[in-house]
């Protein structure tokens, strides 16, 4: 170690410092935050109106309604993760950090999810009071959210990274993220939908679970390398 | 604050900082530059010449990793770059275009995050660079309300924050005003005298008490001035 | 190894060797296409209950098994593109995924007109044809990164990374979706093995068409490589000798 290299941080410190400033902004941009969380509320309203107000359907369409709109809303507040860190040049910075890019990667993805993934599980509640979701769903609904929203937020930002460099790139997200979460939105909205049938719901949370976990070791390992190729 | 101006022990040896050996990048089907060789030594400052599009920034970028799209070595202290990357980065500050600064937060919160990714500092440090960049009293401003010149100035900042062997600074002159100039050429001296070494790329004249040199992507090649 | 390993990474080494071997394959595959679809067609007995319907089979199975196998050959290039940089790795990746898509939606297609007598509609949530749907959507996915990016360099690594990545995903995709609708019947496995429900009269055949089908994928992959070989490598002198060649025997 020379002279001119001082001491070094740890890598807990830029892992912490990483977080807090990713949730100091997003707390900063108050819209931001409250955008998504509208969609998700516009959006599953829109469902009564387009099916059916009738409480029987509603039930029945209730678990697939909300976790769609969960996943679309999450969708909406992924492109906040990196671009402004992309067109300000802190992604270089990041990039060019002696710390291991892994956590510091997880440390933007944690934030982003504190931030537009938990507030989706917090309101989701409500929102299956409106759609008649029957009462003993409510618990497999939050922590089916809870288990899952995660997960779209570590796949969303593999997307993100690979687009950030892109003019436009609404759609192309989308295009190419929405078809890597089907798997989580088929066990949430399935086991909500067995919650209200009595069926026991220890495979569901199982699945759930083993996919948190394999995304969160493999993520942001590829959003790491995809952030590499986009600054390139 | 974090002291940079202790002698450096390499100053004496034979092995270069940095070693590039038979570059070659091409872009859009048009080579930028190929079989480029140069050394950087401690104590060099180097500039980085050439016309609009010769490739200057993508030398820079070349040599910090963030561009993989080129053939030939690149050596830090004698061992190639991908061997011991996360070492280099540790001596490697780089300031581009794009100077880093969020514009949402304030002087202080930005610093502290970049700097929170190499070195630990305290809010005290954060002051005395930013006096010294000539921003006393903006700690706490937010920096969307700054000007061009005053963000440049809050990234170059990490110059004095960040301990950092090797300086890569692409156009750092640009929108400083003339104190600024001067501001950032005196550290680019004091840099290099206490063994550190600078690569840079600006059309600004520099006006340095130090030995510049030059290498030029036009006509290809490293000299002395 | 390794000396073999890096000339095959050479397109030009590629483009004449897959010239020498072209003609052969396209021979190979007529013969056995002609083979196996007048067989299917015409010899094969109508099953007992699905009747002619079951003919469909000789084309739909072969065509769903080589659209099964696009994901992996993507993601193999992806690695090879990501860690040695080969640009011939890329150049395949690149030909296979729009193959790869009209091979899925053919699967598709002949999936639904298969399933219109069957199950009396044209389109079933089928765990099968869901999870190639979903695969199809994937394989979109990479042709739209493709195309968004400029650079094709930065393209070759994005789209690598992408195909890693949908590849890790694709059993998982299949996983869940088998598990979501376990109410369809399960996959009818086509074993070689002796107790199989159909008899040689019935797999031979359809073994042929696999081949045949295996090779006219690959045929195309080939062709469609090497047009793109032509245009990247454009500017190098073997391409700029063989376009001159070209145009002297052509007067």
């Amino acid at each position: 170690m020379t002279a001119l290299a001082g001491p070094q941080v740890t890598t807990f410190t830029a892992f912490r410092a990483t977080l807090r400033r990713d949730l100091l902004i997003a707390l900063t941009r108050r819209n931001d935050l409250l955008n998504p969380l509208m969609f998700f509320l516009i959006v599953v309203s829109l469902f009564p109106l387009g099916v059916s107000s009738d409480p029987q359907e509603l039930t029945r369409i209730a678990a697939g309604t909300v976790w769609v709109s969960a996943l679309l809303a999450s969708m909406l507040s992924l492109d906040n993760l990196y671009r402004a860190d992309y067109e300000d040049g802190s992604l270089e910075q990041l990039l060019l950090s002696p710390q291991p890019l892994y956590f510091m990667v997880l440390a933007k993805n944690i934030a982003h999810w504190l931030v537009s993934g938990l507030p989706v599980v917090l309101l989701a509640p409500l929102l299956a009071y409106m759609l008649y979701l029957p009462a003993d769903a409510y618990w497999t609904l939050m922590l089916t959210l809870l288990l899952g929203t995660p997960v779209l937020s570590l796949f969303g930002s593999i997307g993100v990274a690979l687009t950030v460099g892109l003019g436009s790139r609404g759609l192309i997200l989308a295009v190419i993220v929405l078809p890597l979460t089907v798997p989580v939105l088929i066990i949430g909205a399935k086991a909500v939908a067995d919650a209200s049938l009595g069926v026991s719901l220890g495979m569901h949370y199982a699945l759930l679970g083993a996919l948190l976990a394999l995304s969160l070791s493999l993520a942001p390992l590829a959003s790491a390398a995809a952030l590499k190729i986009s600054v390139n | 604050m974090s002291d940079s101006h202790i002698h450096n022990p390499d100053a004496s040896g034979a092995v270069p900082l940095l070693r590039a050996h038979a570059l070659f990048c091409e872009r859009d089907d048009r080579v930028l530059f190929s079989g480029l060789d140069f050394d950087v030594q401690a104590g060099d400052l180097m500039q980085v010449q050439g016309s609009n599009g010769s490739g200057k920034t993508t030398l820079l970028r070349i040599l910090c990793g963030l561009n993989g799209s080129y053939e030939g070595e690149l050596y830090w202290r004698g061992v190639p770059i991908e061997e011991d990357r996360e070492g280099f980065l540790a001596s490697l500050l780089y300031l581009g275009h794009r100077v880093g600064v969020n514009k949402i937060l304030t002087a202080r919160e930005n610093l502290r995050w970049s700097c929170a990714l190499h070195s630990p500092v305290t809010d005290n440090d954060i002051e005395t660079a930013l006096a010294r960049v000539g921003l006393a009293g903006y700690a706490d401003v937010i920096c969307r309300n700054m000007s061009a010149g005053q963000q440049q100035r809050v990234s170059l900042a990490r110059l004095l924050l960040n301990p950092a062997t090797l300086w890569v600074l692409d156009e750092p002159f640009t929108t400083l005003d003339v104190h600024g100039v001067r501001t950032l050429e005196s550290l680019l001296a004091e840099h290099v005298l206490a063994g550190g070494a600078v690569l840079v790329t600006t059309h600004h004249p520099l006006a340095v008490p130090c030995t510049l040199r030059r290498l030029n992507l036009d006509t290809r090649g490293a000299n002395n001035s | 190894m390794w000396q073999w390993f890096f000339r095959l990474g050479s397109p030009k080494w590629f483009y004449e060797l897959s010239g020498r071997w072209l003609p052969w394959l396209v021979v190979a595959m007529t013969v056995l296409l002609t083979i196996g679809i007048v067989w299917a067609l015409l010899f094969v007995p109508a099953d007992y209950q699905q009747g002619d319907t079951i003919r469909i089979m000789y084309v739909h199975v072969p065509v769903a098994s080589i659209s099964l196998a696009c994901f992996p050959l993507m993601a193999v290039a992806g690695v090879i593109t990501l860690v040695w940089k080969m640009k011939l790795a890329d150049m395949v990746a690149k030909c296979a995924a729009p193959i790869g898509a009209w091979f899925t939606a053919v699967a598709l297609a002949t999936g639904a007109i298969w399933g219109q007598p069957i199950w009396g509609t044209w389109w079933a949530w089928d765990a099968r044809l869901t999870s190639m749907l979903i695969q199809f959507f994937l394989l979109i996915g990479v042709i739209a990164l493709r195309s968004a990016i400029e650079s094709p360099d930065a393209a070759a690594r994005a789209c690598a990374l992408l195909s890693v990545v949908g590849a890790i995903n694709v059993p998982i995709i299949k996983y869940s979706v088998e598990w979501w609708n376990t109410l369809h019947q399960p996959a009818s496995s086509f074993s070689m093995a002796e107790d199989s429900p159909f008899g040689p009269e019935i797999w031979v055949p359809l073994v042929i068409m696999i081949f045949a089908v295996y090779l006219f994928f690959v045929i195309s992959l080939i062709l469609s490589t090497r047009t793109e070989i032509l245009v990247r490598e454009r500017r190098s002198q073997w391409v700029v000798d063989l376009v001159a060649a070209d145009k002297t025997q052509g007067a």
